[in-house]
């Protein structure tokens, strides 16, 4: 929890909670697990407030909360993470993800439970279904069986899961908490939360869809006078029969998303350094894998080179030898992104998973240097990886650049702190004199480093967008207020002449001003979203390597 | 540090092993600190363009609409004036009805979180009361008058014919009761805006917690509790204030 991700928590919290729940998350992320009556007086909000916020958090998975820690008679105590709400700023690519694979209707279910955090089966098939009808042409709605359908079909391939139940929660602290979700548990008798709070797959109906009787066609909004309208609206939220899902809740499964990343970054990859013949072999291979490989494997299971020429899809039709040769050129490769490990099958090969990521985050942290610091620095950067030690007169000789300009550069990467120095001393007394100083490069906490760097970048983006139409709020506003107008005269049928009239409302000037600003907003944005990709592929290679080690 | 060494012209690091040769000097040393937008040597590279890049940038400025527009997004009361106004007191709980659209279910949240109802005083009783008080006094007050509930029940039920048969939340506990408060005084205020719209469940063991929860009422005076539309509390503060640019129209 550094003090970068924590800015940056708080500016996504401010900007899709408000900044109420701002105020009580930054709290919480800062102070570690706390209870509700040291939340309310060291924010200084007022309870209602409190509370509320920590409902909303709680309800997005943000805010996790247990019995304290003096034992079961202690207050609930409150603790969040950075991890959760930084996801926020990957949920365009979430959503993004679910609607290449299950097209609108998956999109939209994704969305839905972005929005609220967790929701019930039925609650999102008719909230989908009725938005999806709205899109709709007249006369036609979208039926609830197909968003059911589109509802199970993520959840079968793990994109969805069921909300873990949460112990503490509930009505009476006697019964025991963790009923319902899993069956198969004993009769523990009112079992003290543990310290670590149950993941969602520690139950075994974690991915089971319930049996719902859900039927029915998504209903359109009418556009009603007022009376009307509430009534309709009302009627909408009365029929809210029992669907024989009460209870059970679903939230997106964020780590089956980054797998699927990982997978297209690693396709992508093969496919720029080789050919599309090479990332389409690598993406059978994963394909097949997914199943078998679990999320922390190192390498998937061993596939032989049969099975790999069985499951090509169709529109390749390689012959036999050729597919081995691809295999052996993948395995030669110095980026070792396949493995051969046997001979069985005709060869059995892996995809290595934890190497390619490191191999990401080594051409990432290249890139940024060879982009910072042009590239003759990249090429001593790339030498001190390779080479891992060397002294000064040594990356003179073998970057081949004279050695005035080498100290330089080496100096300026020793400054930013890309580079370290490491002494090995001849004597005892580490005299200067005496003393080797070899320059060296470590990946990994270069790789952190960087990371928190990125996440300073999305903050100061952020900040800037947010300052940016600050200073343009007047204008912002008027506009606003104009297409209302303009919006509210086309619907009642108005002359063109008086939607002129309105639209002179803005000058020219003041045009500019606006698509000026529109336009920085949306690059800012996009840089946003561009940012966030690196932080996933350093991310996933810095807990790569907690998990191999630690 | 340097004039250690018995006034030798040594430095602490031997100068061949770093490669700073004879006669050259050191670079000047730094007395401030770096400046806070470097010029930057190399022009950072364009931002990527392209359908994908456009249709994330357009999903997430949506997102963020929308969430502003949902029951999470909470928004403390109005920021405070220089100078109390009359007005304020009418204002300041409009902004909390975006709220209650939102129903939570009490299983997965801890006890403590749970919020009273603030419902408005309908007849004088003021709901704030302390939780001992309201105890006891709830408690004798609803075995005398559950009857009594039951009855007006029915006929106000057959009144709303028109009306949606169900009450919201139909699922909830078996518990369910509407507030006696209201139902002791004269109900006609009752018929047209208010009671079908706002639910209140009262648990009947000792604990009373009342559950928030129920539709969002419309009408701006009946939640405010005042005979006048809200619009009629603006003190034209907001007025003029917004564009004087445009001085060709003259504002009266």
């Amino acid at each position: 929890m550094t003090a970068q991700e924590v800015r940056l928590c708080g500016l996504l919290l401010h900007e899709h909670f408000g900044e109420v729940v701002e105020k009580v998350g930054t709290h919480l992320l800062r102070s570690g697990a706390q209870n509700l009556r040291t939340i309310i007086h060291e924010t200084g909000l007022s309870v209602d407030l409190v509370k509320k916020s920590l409902m909303v958090l709680v309800q997005h998975g943000a805010c996790l909360f247990s019995s304290g820690r003096k034992g079961p008679g202690s207050p609930t105590e409150y603790r969040s993470g950075c991890d959760r709400i930084l996801r926020i700023l990957r949920y365009p690519r979430y959503i993004y993800t679910a609607k290449t694979l299950y097209g609108d209707t998956g999109e939209l279910v994704v969305e839905e439970l972005l929005q609220r955090g967790h929701m019930t089966m039925s609650g999102t098939v008719k909230t989908v279904a009725d938005r999806l009808t709205q899109n709709m042409e007249e006369g036609r709605s979208m039926d609830y069986s197909e968003v059911s359908s589109a509802f199970s079909k993520l959840v079968e391939t793990h994109f969805l899961q069921r909300c873990p139940k949460l112990a503490g929660a509930g009505t009476a602290d006697s019964t025991s908490p963790a009923a319902g979700a899993t069956p198969a548990a004993p009769g523990t008798p009112a079992a003290p939360a543990s310290a670590i709070p149950p993941t969602p797959e520690s139950f075994p109906d974690c991915y089971k869809v319930p049996h719902m009787t859900l039927v029915g066609r998504g209903k359109r909004q009418l556009a009603a006078e007022d009376g009307e309208d509430q009534r309709n609206a009302k009627r909408q939220k009365m029929d809210s029969e029992a669907h024989g899902d009460e209870g059970i809740y679903w939230q997106v499964n964020f780590e089956r998303f980054h797998l699927h990343f990982r997978d297209q970054a690693i396709i992508s990859a093969v496919a720029n350094k080789l050919d599309q013949t090479s990332s389409e072999i690598v993406r059978t291979m994963l394909r097949m894998s997914e199943v078998t490989t679990s999320p922390a494997a190192t390498c998937t299971k061993p596939l032989s080179a049969n099975e790999i020429f069985r499951s090509l899809p169709a529109s390749y039709n390689i012959p036999r030898p050729i597919l081995d040769q691809y295999l052996t050129l993948l395995v030669d490769d110095p980026m070792e992104f396949v493995g051969k490990a046997g001979e069985s099958g005709g060869g059995m090969y892996v995809v290595n998973l934890h190497r390619a990521l490191a191999n990401l985050a080594r051409a990432t942290l290249e890139s940024v240097v060879q982009e910072r610091f042009g590239s003759r620095s990249a090429r001593i950067f790339r030498l001190l990886l390779r080479k891992r030690h060397l002294e000064q007169k040594q990356v003179e000789d073998f970057a081949m650049i004279p050695a005035k300009e080498a100290k330089d550069m080496l100096y300026t990467l020793l400054s930013q702190n890309l580079v370290q120095l490491q002494e090995i001393p001849k004597t005892p007394d580490y005299a200067p004199s005496r003393t080797f100083y070899l320059y060296t490069v470590n990946q990994l906490p270069t790789a952190r480093m960087l990371l928190q760097n990125c996440y300073k970048t999305v903050a100061n983006l952020i900040e800037r967008r947010l300052f940016e139409s600050k200073e343009s709020k007047r204008l912002l506003e008027k506009s606003q207020r104009i297409e209302a107008i303009l919006a509210s005269l086309q619907a009642s049928g108005a002359e063109p002449e008086q939607l002129t009239e309105v639209e002179e409302m803005i000058t020219a000037p003041e045009k500019q001003q606006l698509d000026a600003l529109k336009l920085h907003i949306n690059k800012l944005d996009s840089a946003e979203n561009q940012v966030d990709e690196t932080i996933f592929l350093l991310e996933s290679y810095v807990n790569s390597t907690a998990t191999s080690t630690g | 540090m340097a004039a250690r060494g018995r006034s030798r012209r040594t430095l602490s690091f031997s100068v061949d092993s770093v490669g700073i040769n004879r006669g050259e000097s050191l670079p000047p040393t730094l007395q401030q600190p770096t400046p806070v937008f470097p010029v930057m040597e190399q022009k950072p590279l364009p931002l990527t363009g392209g359908e994908e890049a456009e249709y994330l940038l357009a999903l997430k400025q949506d997102f963020r609409g929308a969430m502003r527009s949902l029951p999470c997004f909470i928004q403390p009361a109005a920021a405070l004036r220089d100078v109390e106004r009359y007005s304020d007191k009418y204002h300041s709980s409009e902004h909390t009805d975006g709220l209650m659209d939102w129903t939570p279910d009490w299983q997965r949240f801890p006890r403590e979180l749970r919020i009273h109802a603030r419902k408005p005083a309908r007849d004088g009783v003021s709901v704030a009361r302390s939780d001992a008080q309201s105890a006891q006094k709830k408690k004798k007050k609803k075995v005398r008058e559950k009857e009594e509930v039951l009855i007006k029940l029915e006929t106000l039920q057959k009144k709303e014919e028109q009306q949606s048969e169900e009450d919201d939340d139909d699922d909830n506990t078996e518990q369910k009761k509407k507030q006696e408060d209201d139902d002791a005084d004269g109900d006609e205020e009752y018929d047209e805006e208010e009671f079908e719209e706002v639910i209140l469940y009262v648990t009947c063991d000792g604990s009373n917690q009342s559950v928030w929860t129920g539709s969002g009422l419309t009408e701006g005076s009946v939640l405010q509790e005042t005979d006048y539309i809200m619009s009629y509390f603006d003190n034209g503060e907001d007025f003029g204030g917004d564009s004087d640019d445009n001085m060709d129209e003259a504002i009266y």
